[in-house]
Formats: structure tokens, C-alpha cells, sequence
């Protein structure tokens, strides 16, 4: 995961801009040492789809959702990935040491190690793009549970369908937090790329479209 | 085969069969995703049965009932059905099947809980244990033949299930762990950690489950075989599972799923079954490679391990070091740190530890007047959620030793027992309870032996008591002792003569804490280094000492140089390189000032430290302007520097008015106008909290009385659990002079009403981070309202806004951590002056 952007750290820092050179260098020393500490895992499995965008009911093969933002994420899909992904418990114990002892480093853990699993996720999903792109399917970009209409607790038949607890050690709390924190869970969509000529599918602009959060700092 | 048999007996003689997949049977037979699988037992009980049937039929021993997730959190009272009938309805398949069958050991089965224990996740310890005693319970009601507890991924979680299995049974336990394909927990441990804390805990046979498929099985099923004394038990997965339509389906056929498993048995696995996605055919085959097939003989491992959750220490000639510091004996500061519960102190130093070399932290807290027992349990659990080391618990008082043995992440070094009978009385049940690796030493009723002869009968009446409860040498690290040579000139050459015969007599492992050799002498860490490399020459493997020492740390790494245990000097070369280049005539080289920098491993560069072109240069400057300077731009290294000079000329107080209040002050100035952002605030933050550690030392040292301080309660509340926001709120509150009680993350309402009224507090502040956990905050408002009507509350955190601050009834919504002490300020009045009480 050598494409984590320092610009990305800060922004999660809450820079505005590109940082001075002492927030860029902890941000780098921060990556450094969660580079080591973290145990990128992933569960991807895929599932034929069904989407009813005018009842924005969308049905993922494995269960049913009801979420009109999903449902427009998924248009013109017939095949659907599920997938979780997780850095795994190190970066939570960094996160966790720095926060005690260090505030400025715990802070930084945080924000890196969230780039860092976008990262990874990115390189997920670059990777079946590609993959699929060789079966003839274009992608749309992976939205997760927690998007616009598309409810969080989803995210408990997505680790249920994966196993995602003996598969990548991924659990949810009562609340919907998935521990180890720094992973995700989310839907990609398949379409045949025949079928919706000059769509770009899956730009990284993409990725808000369909969240409700208008005001969210990190809409692009 | 007899029926007759205890499976202890059957598990002896011959390689014993468990049954293959459930859960991927029971899709198979229209188990819809989401519904419970434990309720077929009740719904449809002759498919429960009928795979049971299928199982035996096939030639399998042991049948796991179906009670994978069968626990209080998920039949709860509120669920259709209850956890009794539930696991009644599992047992009454499961003793059909073995009627029908006319054999078969019923298991129970025990499956992870789904929730993360503490502190990575929420669960208690405790809560968990209780949770699977509950099952255990019935198991033994139902009449089960053995627990058998597999799938886990997390060996905390595994401790708490055989700890609930051994307490409320006499059953066999049989565990079994989930690897991935590198031979690494998903939580991190190795195969090593988890068959030494299971064989520490005493279960009868332990293994792999699930994951993977066998072929993929194989290196750490070798791993396991290497290092286990126990049967181990390999039940792998049919493969991967892959989509075909709407159907899981799993890459291997019975055939080959057999072949695979037949090499395993021919590396020597003792219970071979199988896990998701194999079926009674997959058995069937399985069971013709098993029949006829002698039982290999299990060799005894003499290892020496130490775990955490995530290291597993071998204790070998290659010597260890065990860090000594975190012990209050004569050292002021951490007595107070430790009698205010101010962890952070004892976190850095653990974390020093760690960054010096330490392989294992000594942890001991033994105070006058406390209540060592909460206080050890505490200390341990701490360290263990930011450090990774192993421990070694260090009390006298044997219940405090035992409270923290139980809540301990992994197989601790205990420290200690001794020859006296009583001391083995209350030692030895712990060890064989919790397992561990504990100090001897040898010692007994008629004092410490002066000649090796007499440490020598100690140490075996140790051995001798010590094998009647099943404890091995392996587990046991004999101290030999070191009397001071200023009283007695031949004190240490008995000392080590004791190291080199415990080693050539016995074969035994040995530990000494050394320092103790120079007491009374001039320049101690000249002789403690040189008694050192002595007694690492004469077969030293442990050594507890101050990993901050320059003389002990030279000769550690000299010896490990010149003994051949350090490939191409590697590690002595790093050692030279990074120690410092001055040498530390004051010895004990660990920083009489808290060194909250220690924590952090690569430094981020400090433009001010060595040569600093950027920051304007502050030669000649008056010096609490430089300090201000150096605060405000986060200069951690050069504030700690310029503050003990400042400390010289001028009086706590005045430093902290003229320079540390006016830096804090115009850097949260500076963040509000957006100048500056939150990472440069807090690296002020950080460098002011180093600043005050100083100072709050030399005010200490010079008997002033601690500064009059208005208190905040801090919390997150309950179901969140992160809580750096939280953190970053305390930093800035304390370096504004305020008392911070935090309470932590995931806390109840109760808790912090009821620590409102007991501490009299008068402002709270309360962080979520979560849309689901907002609502726990609203009820923690209401019931704060209800109980201290008067008391200020403050909220913050990622998905409040103000105008739903206002809905949930709270004064203040604090976008950031500045605001919180605005706020605090209103509330508690803004003195730009610290006063003293």
C-alpha cells in the first residue's frame, strides 16, 4: 500500500491544504510504522443482482435491501461483490498507544491508517476491475453500508454472508462498529459493459454520488 | 473399539475421528441466511439428527453438538427460545444419533461469541466467561462426553472459554484455533502462543479449525506438532467456498480432501475430522485412511515459553531480558503515579521499556496502604491494551496474583514462588489453573542457602512439589539468587555456581535480578554490568534488569556477540549505533523524568532540537520566551530542555504563568482563527504535557503542595469505543490545569451519574462517535439532569451538530477540543493565574 497520499493524512487530520512540513513528516513516520503493523486481510465474494431502482429495492442474491441511494448506485448491474477488508488489530493498538501517551502521534495513527484501508480498498477494487474487465463487465464504485439510505446495519448480513469473524477476524458491536476499526465493509456493482456504452463507471468523483451527506467535508 | 472407554482412554490408543461440517449442511437443507442454525434443534431435530446419523455412520468418533453459537448473547431471554432448550434440544439429536448409531462421544461444541473482548472490542473478560460457563453448565446437565471449543480466533477469548470449561466441569477439553494461511491468528498470535497457553491451561488435546482448506493446513499444523506436547487435532475446511448461482459451494472433493489429511496423519496429528464444507462422504473416506493407522507417539517438548497475546517468548541460551522498572521501590514518582491511578505514567515507562530492548516487562505495584489486588489487575490490563510484550506479575500477595494471572492475555511469567511450603501452597494451584512460567526461588523455610548445595535441594523440593501438580521444569525458572558481595566476598561466586548447576544438574532454566550483587559499593553499574556478563557466561537465560542501563545493556549485547547467538553482530552493531554516544556516569541511565517522548518509536524530526534553521533562533533570548516558543510550536525534546533550565532560575509557578499558560493560550488562539490546525495543536499539546511533567516533578521534589484544580468528568459513552477525540479533550483540559477523571469508553449512564455525585463534580463532558450511539448519550443526559440537576455537560464528536446538542438537552456542543475549554472556562470561571492551594 505504497500509494497512501500524505496530502489524504492530513485532510484526515483536518488540514486544510497540503500541511506543513511538521504535520507531512509525522504523517510519514506515522505510515512507516503502521506499514509494519498492519495485516491487510480481505473476503470478496460475488453474487448475482437483482435491482428494482423504481422501488429502490435491490436484492444482492444473499439478502434484500431497501435503500434508494444503493439501488441508484447499482442501476444497470447484474452481478454485485460483496466484500470486507481490514488492517487488522495493529494500527488500532498504535491508535490506542498514541492516543495515551502521545496525543499529536494518536491522532495522526487515526487519520493515516484511515487512509490507508481507502488505499487498500482502492487496490481491491483495482484489482477486479481489472479482473472483471477480462469477463466483459464494467464496475461501479463500491459503496458500503452508511451511505446516503443505505442503513448500517447492513453490515451485519455482509459480515454474516462473508464470515467475515473467521475469515478476517472482522466483528460488529452492538452499535455497528466493526472492530478491528480500520475496515470496511461494501457492495460493488458488475455490469455488462455492452449494456451502458460511455458510463464511467467507477471514477473516484464517483464514490459520493449517492450520499445524502451534502455537507460532508470530504465530498468531492 | 469399546465403548466402554473414556475418550481420555480412546485418545491414548488410537487417532480419534470428529465429524466434518454443520453449518454448510444445514444451508444446504434451506438454513436461511440470517436465522439461527441452534433453532433447527428445536424446528426440525431429525435434520439434526440425521446429520449426526450421517457422521457416525461414516466412521466418525465425535459428534459436536449443535450449539456453535449457542450462547446468552444470542438466546437471551428475549429470543423465542431460551440457551436451556436450545442446548437440551442440541444434546437429545445429538444422544439419538449415537442411539441409533450404537456409538459416538457427544461434544459440546462451543464457537467464538461474535464479540471482541476488551480492550480491543467491549466484552468483559469476566462477561465472557460467564457466558460460556452458562453453556458448559448445561453440557454437563446434558451429559456431555467433552467440551470441545473451536473456531476462535482470539486467544483471549479461547482462555475465557477453557477457563469457564475447567471451572464448572470435570469434561475433556478439546480446542482448537483458526489460523490463516501464514500460521498467524487473525488477532496476530503464532501457532506457539496458542498451544502454550493451552497446554498452560491444561486442555487435553488442541488443534486447527476452519479457515483454511487441509492442503493450505499443512505448515502450521507442523508448527503445531513441533512445539505442542499435547494430541493436536487438524479439522480443516473443504477448501475455499466460492458462488455457484445462489449456492456456496467448497473446492475439494472427499477424495482429495482425504489425501491431503492422509499426509497430515502421517505428520503425526492425533483427532482428524473435518469443518465447513465437508460432508459425511468426505468422512466416509477420511475414516478408511484412519483405520489401521497407528498412533504416533507424542514427544514431550521442554520449551520455555512466555506469551501475550500477540509474542511467544521462548525462554532459551539465548538470554532474555526482563525489564525491572515498573516496580514503586524507591522510586517516588511512580508510588504517587500509582497510588493517583495515573497510568500514563506507568505507560510510558513500559513503553520505554519496550523501546530499550526489554523482551518481557516485570510488572509489580506492591504499596502500603492499597488495595493491590484492583491495582495489579488494572496496571496489567492497561499495559497489555498499548504494549505487546509479555508479562511477568510480581506481587507477594497471592490473591492479587491470582486476580491478575486470570485476566492476563496470554501465559505469564509469575513471579514468584519459593521452597517454603506455603508459598507452593498458594503458587502451584494458580499455575496449574492459568498456566505460566513462575520464578523460583531458592528459597525456603531456613532462609537463602549460602552454599549452591543448599539452593540446589531447594530447587529440587520445588521440582518434586511442583510435578505434583503437573507442573514441568519446563515451566519453572529457577532464581538463584544474588546476595551482596560488600557483606559476603563469595556471595555471587555462589550465585553462580547455583546458575551453572541448575543447568548441568537439573537441566533447568535460570533468572537472576543482579542488581542487588553491588549494594553498598561506589559506581554500582560498573560491578552489576561485569556480574553480569559473568553470569551470562555461566549460563545465565534471564536476567531481570533496568534496560536503560548503558553498563548492562553493553554487556547483554557484548556477551550475545561473543557467545555466538548474534548473527554477524547485527544486534550489537544496532546497539552501538543507537546508544547514546555519552557515557551515563549516573548508571542507571533511565530518565529520572517521566519520558512521555519514550513512547514514540521513529521521532518526527524536531527542527529545534540539534540544529534548528527553521525555527528563529532563540540564543540570547530571554529564556521563558524561549520556552513559550518552543511550547507553541510543539517542540517536545527542547520545551523538556528549556524548562529545567528555566526550573533554575525561576519558581514553578512563575514558569508556568510567564511561559507554559501564554504558549497554550495563543496556540488555541491561533487553531480558532484557523492559523493553526489540529495536528500542530496538538503536538503543543503534547510538548506543554511533557513540559508540566517536569515541573510537576520538581514541585514534588521541593515538597510543594499540588496545585488547586477544578475537575471535569470525561467519558465516552456507552457502545462507543473510540476514544481519541475523548483523549485529545483530556490533553488539552489538563494542560489548562484542570483534573480530568476518565472514565473511559463504552461507559454506562450509571457510572457517571454515580461518579458526578460521589466526586462532587460540577461539569461533564461526553463524546460519540457514532449515529447509533447518540441515542446512549441523550439517556446519559437524561439521567445526569435527573440525578445533579446543577452539573454542566458538554458533547462532542463526530456526527453532533449543535442544534442536536440542544435536542438532547445539553449546554454546550463543542465542535473541538478548544471549545471544551472555553466552555470550561465559563463554567469554572477563567483564572489566567494557577494559584496554589
Amino acid at each position: 500500500m505504497r500509494t497512501v497520499r500524505i496530502e489524504e493524512c492530513c485532510r484526515y487530520m483536518g488540514v486544510r491544504g497540503e500541511g506543513d512540513e511538521r504535520t507531512r513528516a509525522l504523517a510519514e513516520s506515522c505510515l512507516k510504522e503502521l506499514e509494519d503493523r498492519a495485516t491487510p486481510r480481505y473476503v470478496m465474494r460475488d453474487f448475482p443482482l437483482t435491482v428494482d431502482e423504481a422501488e429502490g429495492l435491490v436484492d444482492l442474491g444473499c439478502f434484500t435491501v431497501h435503500s434508494r441511494d444503493l439501488a441508484r448506485n447499482l442501476a444497470g448491474c447484474t452481478k454485485v461483490l460483496l466484500f470486507g477488508a481490514t488492517l487488522g488489530e495493529g494500527p488500532d493498538l498504535l491508535i490506542r498507544r498514541y492516543g495515551r501517551v502521545e496525543v499529536s502521534r494518536g491522532l495522526a495513527m487515526q487519520a493515516c491508517s484511515a487512509a490507508m484501508i481507502e488505499a487498500y480498498c482502492d487496490e481491491l477494487c483495482a484489482g477486479w476491475r481489472s479482473e472483471y474487465a477480462s469477463e466483459g463487465y464494467g464496475m461501479r464504485p463500491r459503496f458500503s453500508p452508511g451511505y446516503g439510505d443505505f442503513d448500517l446495519s447492513v453490515q451485519t448480513n455482509i459480515c454474516d454472508v462473508l464470515k467475515t469473524g473467521k475469515t478476517i477476524g472482522v466483528t460488529l458491536t452492538d452499535s455497528l462498529l466493526m472492530m478491528p476499526s480500520k475496515s470496511v465493509t461494501a457492495v460493488v456493482g458488475l455490469f455488462r459493459a455492452e449494456l451502458s456504452s460511455g458510463c464511467v463507471a467507477g471514477d473516484a468523483a464517483g464514490r459520493c454520488e449517492g450520499c445524502a451527506m451534502e455537507r460532508c467535508p470530504f465530498r468531492v | 473399539m469399546s465403548e466402554v472407554k473414556t475418550i481420555r482412554e480412546a485418545l491414548a490408543e488410537r487417532i480419534l475421528q470428529c465429524d466434518g461440517g454443520m453449518g454448510s449442511l444445514l444451508q444446504a437443507a434451506g438454513l436461511k441466511a440470517g436465522e439461527l442454525p441452534e433453532t433447527w434443534n428445536i424446528l426440525h431435530p431429525e435434520v439434526i439428527t440425521g446429520i449426526h446419523l450421517d457422521y457416525l455412520n461414516a466412521g466418525c468418533d465425535i459428534i459436536n453438538t449443535n450449539t456453535f453459537g449457542a450462547n446468552g448473547l444470542k438466546f437471551n431471554g428475549i429470543t423465542e427460545y431460551d440457551l436451556p432448550e436450545i442446548v437440551g434440544a442440541a444434546f437429545a439429536c445429538a444422544k439419538e444419533a449415537v442411539r441409533k448409531a450404537g456409538h459416538g462421544y457427544i461434544a459440546l461444541d462451543l464457537g467464538p461469541t461474535g464479540k471482541l473482548l476488551r480492550p480491543m472490542g467491549e466484552l468483559a473478560f469476566e462477561d465472557c466467561v460467564a457466558f460460556y460457563a452458562d453453556v458448559v453448565r448445561l453440557g454437563v446437565e446434558n451429559g456431555a462426553d467433552l467440551i470441545f471449543i473451536e473456531t476462535m480466533s482470539d486467544l483471549y477469548e479461547l482462555k475465557a472459554a477453557v477457563l469457564a470449561a475447567k471451572e464448572n466441569s470435570d469434561l475433556p477439553v478439546f480446542a482448537t484455533v483458526v489460523f490463516d494461511a501464514k500460521g498467524r491468528l487473525l488477532t496476530g498470535g503464532t501457532a506457539c502462543a496458542a498451544a502454550a497457553l493451552l497446554e498452560g491451561m491444561g486442555v487435553d488435546a488442541l488443534g486447527v479449525n476452519c479457515g483454511l482448506g487441509p492442503v493450505q493446513m499443512k505448515m502450521v499444523v507442523q508448527e503445531l506438532l513441533a512445539c505442542s506436547s499435547l494430541p493436536v487435532i487438524v479439522n480443516p475446511n473443504a477448501g475455499l467456498p466460492r458462488t455457484e448461482g445462489n449456492r456456496t459451494v467448497y473446492d475439494i472433493g472427499p477424495a482429495e480432501f482425504a489425501d491431503a489429511m492422509e499426509e497430515l496423519l502421517e505428520e503425526g496429528i492425533s483427532v482428524a475430522g473435518g469443518c465447513c464444507g465437508t460432508t459425511p462422504e468426505h468422512m466416509r473416506l477420511l475414516h478408511e485412511r484412519i483405520v489401521g493407522r497407528a498412533k504416533g507417539v507424542i514427544s514431550k517438548k521442554e520449551m520455555t515459553i512466555v506469551t501475550s497475546y500477540a509474542i511467544a517468548q521462548e525462554i532459551t541460551d539465548d538470554p532474555v531480558l526482563i525489564g525491572e522498572r515498573i516496580n514503586p521501590t524507591g522510586k517516588k514518582m511512580l508510588q504517587q503515579a500509582l497510588r493517583e491511578r495515573d497510568m500514563d505514567y506507568v505507560l510510558n515507562m513500559a513503553l520505554a521499556e519496550q523501546r530499550q530492548g526489554a523482551h518481557i516487562l516485570d510488572v509489580n505495584v506492591g504499596l502500603p496502604g492499597i488495595d493491590e489486588e484492583a491495582l495489579l489487575v488494572q496496571t496489567v490490563e492497561e499495559i497489555q491494551s498499548i504494549v505487546e510484550l509479555p508479562l511477568e506479575i510480581d506481587s507477594s500477595d497471592y490473591a492479587a496474583l491470582g486476580a491478575a494471572m486470570r485476566i492476563y492475555n496470554g501465559k505469564p511469567l509469575v513471579n514468584s514462588v519459593n521452597g517454603k511450603k506455603e508459598s507452593m501452597d498458594a503458587i502451584f494451584p494458580l499455575v496449574k489453573k492459568y498456566g505460566g512460567v513462575v520464578v523460583a526461588l531458592l528459597l525456603d523455610e531456613d532462609g537463602i542457602p549460602d552454599t549452591s548445595d543448599g539452593r540446589l535441594a531447594v530447587a529440587r523440593k520445588i521440582l518434586d512439589e511442583a510435578a505434583k501438580y503437573g507442573i514441568g521444569q519446563k515451566d519453572i525458572l529457577f532464581d538463584c539468587l544474588c546476595m551482596t558481595i560488600s557483606s559476603d566476598e563469595r556471595a555471587a561466586l555462589v550465585t553462580l555456581e547455583t546458575i551453572r548447576r541448575i543447568r548441568a544438574e537439573l537441566g533447568g532454566k535460570t533468572v537472576i535480578g543482579l542488581s542487588n550483587v553491588s549494594f553498598g559499593l561506589p559506581s554500582r553499574p560498573v560491578i552489576n554490568g561485569a556480574f553480569s556478563s559473568m553470569a551470562l557466561a555461566t549460563g545465565l537465560n534471564a536476567v531481570i534488569m533496568n534496560p536503560g542501563s548503558a553498563p548492562m545493556m553493553q554487556s547483554y549485547y557484548s556477551f550475545r556477540a561473543l557467545a555466538g547467538l548474534d548473527r554477524n553482530c547485527a544486534d550489537y552493531i544496532r546497539y552501538i549505533e543507537s546508544a547514546p554516544k555519552v557515557p551515563d556516569p549516573g548508571g542507571a541511565g533511565a530518565p529520572k523524568v517521566p519520558d512521555p517522548g519514550g513512547a514514540s518509536a521513529p521521532k518526527v524530526p524536531d527542527p529545534g532540537g540539534a540544529s534548528a534553521p527553521k525555527v528563529p533562533d532563540p540564543r540570547g533570548a530571554d529564556p521563558a520566551v524561549q520556552l513559550m516558543n518552543a511550547v507553541e510550536k510543539g517542540l517536545k525534546e527542547q520545551s523538556v530542555r528549556l524548562v529545567k533550565t528555566l526550573l533554575e532560575q525561576q519558581e514553578a509557578m512563575a514558569v508556568i504563568n510567564g511561559s507554559m499558560i501564554p504558549a497554550l493560550d495563543h496556540a488555541g488562539k491561533a487553531f480558532e482563527k484557523g492559523k493553526m490546525y489540529l495536528p500542530q495543536l496538538l503536538m503543543c499539546a503534547d510538548a506543554a504535557k511533557a513540559a508540566f511533567g517536569v515541573i510537576k516533578e520538581q514541585m514534588a521534589g521541593s515538597g510543594v503542595t499540588n496545585m488547586k484544580k477544578d475537575r471535569i468528568i470525561l467519558a465516552t459513552v456507552k457502545g462507543d469505543i473510540h476514544d481519541i477525540g475523548k483523549n485529545i479533550v483530556r490533553v488539552l483540559l489538563e494542560n489548562y490545569s484542570y483534573e480530568v477523571i476518565d472514565l473511559g469508553r463504552d461507559v454506562p449512564p450509571e457510572v457517571i451519574v454515580e461518579t458526578v455525585l460521589k466526586e462532587k463534580v460540577r461539569m461533564v463532558g461526553l463524546s460519540a462517535l457514532m449515529t447509533t450511539t447518540v441515542a446512549s448519550m441523550a439517556e446519559t443526559i437524561a439521567q445526569l439532569r435527573a440525578a445533579a440537576p446543577d452539573v454542566k455537560i458538554a458533547v462532542g464528536g463526530a456526527v453532533l451538530t449543535k442544534e442536536y446538542a440542544e435536542e438532547i438537552g445539553a449546554d454546550r456542543y463543542c465542535a473541538d477540543a478548544m471549545a471544551t475549554v472555553n466552555f470550561a472556562q465559563e463554567v469554572f470561571g477563567k483564572s489566567t493565574k494557577s494559584e496554589l492551594e
